[in-house]
């Protein structure tokens, strides 16, 4: 198949040289930095929730489980014992991954669907939050520091850069990494069967779809991307709780899937600089008198989306860009499609 | 075995809220299928609301639902037609935006309004304790719980007796048929709504008389809700109460012998295992 050059891939290639260039911009500006390192830790999360939420159609609230656990591996496994967060974050992933079998088979054997399966999940973070802080030797109700290093090999052995910009790079390499998967998942069988299972389950499995396989799948993989940024999220927090098990980042995370547009690849991707910039922006400059005006904006936001524009910013920007494109067209001749 | 007695009649007690509660939920959701996920931010709204009554009137809190009522009733009313409505014929998940969004909305304002400090009312004139044999009851949770049963009751009379319950309830059946034999859905399910959220305005007029409230409240009360409304299933109003009551139990004694912690670990335990078990709910009826 000859490869085509469509605007997506035009605008994802732009982006993609922006982001990679953006520290040498702002590398300096450490509050910038890290703004821009959320925004992608949001997008990450987000991209990975596509594949269970989006494609898969099941409105999942347990992206806070995950992350803690991928967290509490990296992060004890550094205190305790110093080992490497390169390796344990896989280690973190794989449990992740362990434990949303643990859940994900019961629920999807037993039919548990929509909004059961929604907060089903949503009280797995909860549950996790809880069982953490009543395990003292591990969590508690105190937070426990990770080390910190003080030579440039050790910083990055062990993941404790004192600088943000290393974590933007991994985080972007993440970011990659989910979108890929998901454009991979969305081209297979897979992502077919999420697809129609995600609009019709019954009949989805009359014709042939293994629901509950694809289901699993969708899961394991969400889990094991959301375990990953869950390793490398505690290293640039520095400290350890169990308020990593955090039920409103979970419906955050959620957010972004519908306000980018629910089952488009891209669509987390755009909520997530979109949302999350004006959030961190409205926090920083109105933080002190009007708390919870940045969560008015939010609210408001969403609910627009969700009533008027259930395709999310993705549509909205396709429509913008479907409007102009016949100028484009008309300059061009129409060159561009037969090149 | 005393001490039992204590922490059993202590979570029947916090139960019989708990019932009244979901109550607006099971309406809700039973009827309209709607999935509203702002419910414990309706509680937490109206214990605010309570709050600002039994302040500026200086009413005890157990009065002030007769404000609160009408006034949560016309928020549900207005919530209805300006978000509700748009996303009936939608997927189930954009219900859950819109209601997450609102969720959102409330304690967003509320924070803005209160801040973040929790707020508590006066001792309310049903303070005190009764003794009965050993067993101490708080004289607040035991009107609470009455006035609970009460309403439960007050609403079943209406839903089973009273036109337009008996519309609702038609509405639930069969929506087409319903709309056919002239019953106004649109109209039906304002109303619906409207009752579903005035619910929690009684409710947190009671929860009121011995809590305190804080804008993040709303959470634990929504997660609970559905708890309760899983293990109840549909269309039951008993099943509400029996599993409100059940809940509460449970709650109080993991509270007593296990560990204050655990109390919403325990509660979730019960939910992934009625789901498990029996995915319609203990006493659903459809």
């Amino acid at each position: 198949m000859r490869y085509q050059l469509t605007p997506k891939t035009i605008f994802l290639t732009i982006g993609l040289l922006l982001a990679l260039i953006l520290p040498l911009l702002f590398g300096k500006n450490q509050y910038t930095t890290l703004l821009a390192t959320n925004v992608l830790l949001y997008a990450t999360l987000g991209t990975a929730w596509n594949i269970i939420g989006g494609m898969g159609g099941q409105f999942d609230l347990s992206a806070g489980a995950y992350l803690g656990i991928g967290s509490f591996v990296v992060g004890t496994l550094l205190i305790r014992f110093g080992f490497s967060p390169w390796i344990t974050m896989f280690l973190g992933a794989l449990i992740a991954v362990g434990l949303s079998l643990m859940v994900g088979l019961p629920l999807f054997r037993f039919k548990v669907r929509e909004v059961w399966y929604a907060l089903a999940s949503a009280a797995l973070v909860e549950v996790l939050r809880v069982l953490f802080i009543m395990w003292e030797e591990v969590g508690g109700a105190t937070e426990r520091f990770l080390p910190m290093y003080y030579d440039d090999f050790s910083k990055f052995t062990h993941m404790r850069f004192s600088s943000y910009v290393p974590y933007y790079y991994i985080l972007l390499a993440m970011l990659i990494f989910a979108y890929l998967v998901n454009v991979r998942i969305r081209k297979t069988r897979l992502g077919y069967s999420l697809l129609a299972l995600s609009e019709e389950e019954d009949a989805a499995a009359v014709l042939g779809v293994n629901v509950r396989l694809s289901k699993i799948k969708a899961l394991m993989t969400y889990a094991f991307i959301v375990g990953l940024v869950g390793g490398v999220d505690v290293c640039i927090k520095g400290n350890l709780h169990a308020s990593s098990f955090n039920a409103v980042q979970s419906t955050e995370v959620a957010i972004l899937g519908i306000v980018g547009g629910i089952g488009i690849t891209h669509g987390p991707l755009l909520a997530a600089l979109f949302m999350v910039s004006i959030r961190e922006l409205l926090r920083a400059q109105l933080g002190g008198g009007m708390e919870g005006l940045y969560m008015v904006i939010y609210a408001v936001v969403l609910i627009l989306i969700a009533i008027f524009r259930p395709d999310g910013i993705a549509g909205i920007l396709e429509s913008i860009y479907n409007r102009i494109k016949p100028k484009i067209s008309e300059e061009n001749n129409g060159r561009l499609s037969d090149a | 075995m005393e001490n039992l007695a204590q922490n059993i009649i202590n979570g029947l007690m916090m139960g019989g809220i708990y019932a009244l509660i979901v109550l607006g939920l099971s309406i809700i959701f039973g009827v309209m299928n709607v999935v509203n996920f702002a419910h414990g931010d309706f509680v937490m709204l109206s214990m605010y609301g309570t709050f600002l009554v039994a302040t500026w009137l200086n009413w005890d809190a157990i009065a002030t639902p007769l404000i609160t009522f009408p006034v949560m009733f016309l928020v549900g009313v207005i919530t209805y037609y300006i978000l509700i409505q748009p996303t009936l014929r939608e997927k189930y998940v954009m219900q859950i935006a819109v209601t997450v969004g609102l969720q959102y909305l409330f304690r967003a304002l509320t924070q803005i309004a209160f801040k973040a400090s929790p707020r508590a009312l006066n001792f309310s004139i049903i303070q005190g304790n009764i003794e009965i044999g050993g067993l101490t009851i708080l004289s607040s949770r035991l009107i609470s719980f009455a006035v609970s049963l009460l309403v439960i009751f007050a609403v079943y009379i209406f839903l089973s007796k009273s036109w337009a319950g008996k519309a609702i309830r038609a509405a639930s059946d069969d929506l087409d048929v319903a709309s056919l034999v002239g019953v106004n859905y649109h109209r039906t399910y304002a109303i619906t709504f409207g009752l579903g959220t005035g619910l929690t305005a009684v409710a947190g007029g009671l929860l009121m008389t011995f809590q305190q409230v804080g804008p993040l409240m709303g959470m634990s009360f929504g997660l609970l809700s559905w708890v309760v409304l899983a293990m109840a299933g549909l269309g039951s109003t008993s099943g509400v109460l029996i599993s409100g009551l059940i809940v509460g139990v449970a709650e109080s004694l993991a509270i007593a012998y296990w560990d204050p912690r655990a109390r919403l670990l325990v509660v979730y335990m019960l939910f992934i295992l009625v789901l498990w078990i029996k995915p319609r709910g203990l006493f659903g009826r459809k």
